[in-house]
């Protein structure tokens, strides 16, 4: 199946800041594609080339197997950064230019967006009345005019209240659940980890590891147990075989084993034979946000 | 090209300063004119000797044919409030990041920059239609058994709009290299009134009036001032032949002038970071 997105070695540098580094990866279709990294980790910048914003230095990125063009990215539905309107138009007066540029959707559509970010009532209003979180939708609704194939959102919850916050993450599994693409650049970690089936994650301009999430988060086997007497507990388990590390987290013991090797019912005996009875055994998978921390953090 | 119009007429229809700035226009054109045709009046009429003089002198200016060439050239001493305008429509762009937004949204860089050369001459036509309507109230006004020259001199209508759209258009290099409205104004005036004038009196005495080359200059020349304010004495018809004469050669100037700056900005906008 054709990727919607390529990127092959995409390199962009800010004078003598590299923001990009020989970036590649690819998007399939149907994907939900988290793009993680911290702060000026280049993820905007990422999004702007692929947008056309701004020129990379070298490299290419390709959409359905084109290079970009107007033509891909009236497809394409995108917020970038932050909502983008001219302030002294309503917002179906701005939506009207979104749409007269795009070729996507029509005026019925247009009070069908605005529905949907729940925006019919100040429809009418001047953007440059409209509260931070009322921006940001707007800037979600233009994006999902036409009911385009791929969407790209980077930080798309920015300035939103919880229950915002909980409607955009209902709306992008709906979108998802409907065949969509989604791009979103995030480094709400728990909000990446609860959409999206893909992720990439960015540091510094390095990509570091790209893939869907359960192949990026599972490169080990976690399990954690509890005794009684943690520090005998641990003295023991110090003998069990084949574990990589392990990690003491107050009255709960970590074992990290490589993929694939852990099995309670060994863990159990061997801890059993030894003479400790465990009050918690459990294996777990690893939160994005450990994963994120491992890799990011130097 | 028809869709870049309609969507630039989106934005700008609803935009007040361009309103504002219709309506300054539409009082100043009119005004000016106002002001100078009662000055000629004052002039021309009394019992005094030296006023039939003038009045045989200097004809009138505000009659038919002339009224096309006097209204344009005392209108366009005002072309500094539509170049406001055009600077607030290309930093406005800036401002609310929509340069960037439109391009996302599917224009090429090309068509953003052929959308903002519609603004200009959106904004280029509007104070022209204004002209117009003020040089035939003048022409009717002024001297109605003048009416059966209406046509002649009609030249000044597209002179006028050409040397609009070239001082436009200069105002927009400005707004679009610099991006802050305030500083993009505080140059535009500064050079405008000020230095551009120095310069342009200083070369016409000093230095063989190399100043004529000068951006706004060179399309200002397009409208040299009416034949009433040069009757008086020999070397001032001759000064106002020569520059009707080099009129042609300033059309060409302008022309060159405006598509250079067009060029630049198709050029600049292609490669640069937005």
């Amino acid at each position: 199946m054709q990727p919607v997105l390529t990127l092959n070695g995409i390199t962009k540098s800010y004078g003598s800041i590299q923001a990009l580094k020989n970036v590649s990866f690819e998007v399939p279709e149907g994907a939900v594609f988290g793009l993680l990294g911290p702060n000026g980790s280049g993820k905007t910048t990422m999004l702007s080339i692929i947008l056309d914003i701004l020129k990379s230095d070298s490299g290419s990125f390709a959409w359905f197997g084109k290079p970009g063009s107007p033509e891909t990215r009236k497809q394409i539905g995108s917020l970038l950064e932050t909502p983008n309107f001219y302030h002294y138009l309503s917002a179906v007066d701005n939506l009207k230019i979104t749409e007269a540029i795009s070729g996507r959707g029509d005026s019925a559509d247009i009070d069908r967006v605005l529905e949907i970010v729940k925006l019919t009532e100040r429809k009418k209003s001047r953007f440059s009345t409209y509260s931070l979180g009322m921006k940001q939708r707007l800037a979600i609704g233009a994006a999902l005019l036409g009911d385009p194939q791929v969407l790209v959102f980077d930080e798309p919850t920015n300035g939103l209240d919880p229950v915002g916050i909980a409607e955009i993450r209902e709306l992008i599994k709906l979108l998802a659940k409907r065949g969509k693409t989604i791009i979103m650049a995030s480094h709400l970690l728990d909000e990446v980890e609860k959409v999206c089936d893909h992720v990439a994650i960015l540091k510094r301009g390095s990509l570091l590891t790209a893939g869907p999430v359960d192949e990026v988060l599972a490169n080990e086997d976690i399990v954690e147990v509890s005794a009684t007497d943690t520090a005998q507990l641990l003295s023991v388990l110090q003998s069990f075989p084949g574990y990589s590390h392990i990690k003491e987290d107050g009255k709960l013991i970590q074992l990290f084993l490589p993929v694939g090797t852990a099995r309670l019912e060994d863990v159990n005996r061997f801890c059993f034979e030894k003479g400790i009875t465990l009050n918690l055994l459990t294996a777990k998978k690893k939160s994005l946000e450990t994963k994120f921390f491992e890799l990011t953090n130097d | 090209m028809l869709a870049l119009l309609k969507i630039e007429w989106l934005k700008i229809k609803k935009y007040p300063a361009f309103w504002w700035m219709l309506g300054i226009v539409a009082l100043t054109y009119p005004g000016i004119n106002t002001i100078t045709y009662y000055g000629y009046l004052k002039a021309t009429t009394g019992k005094e000797v030296t006023n039939n003089i003038a009045k045989m002198l200097l004809g009138n200016p505000f009659a038919f044919p002339e009224t096309w060439h006097s209204v344009a050239y005392f209108s366009s001493f005002f072309i500094l409030l539509p170049s406001i305008v055009v600077i607030m429509l290309v930093t406005n762009e800036y401002t609310f990041r929509t340069h960037r937004q439109n391009i996302i949204d599917g224009w090429s860089r090309n068509q953003f920059i052929t959308s903002k050369l519609f603004d200009v001459l959106i904004v280029a036509v509007v104070a022209t239609l204004v002209y117009i309507l003020v040089a035939l109230f003048f022409g009717f006004y002024a001297d109605p058994n003048s009416t059966s020259f209406w046509a002649d001199q009609l030249q000044y209508i597209p002179l006028f709009l050409l040397q609009s759209f070239a001082q436009l258009s200069i105002a927009f290099l400005l707004g679009y290299l610099v991006k802050k409205a305030f500083i993009a104004l505080g140059i535009f005036l500064f050079y405008y009134l000020i230095i551009e004038n120095i310069a342009v009196g200083y070369a016409r005495f000093k230095l063989n009036d190399i100043g004529r080359f000068l951006p706004f200059e060179i399309s200002d020349r397009l409208i040299p001032a009416p034949a009433f304010f040069s009757r008086f004495g020999k070397d001032a018809k001759a000064s106002y032949d020569h520059a009707i004469h080099l009129i042609p050669e300033h059309i060409l100037y302008t022309i060159l002038l405006t598509a250079g700056i067009w060029w630049i900005c198709y050029a600049v906008h292609k490669k640069r970071d937005l």
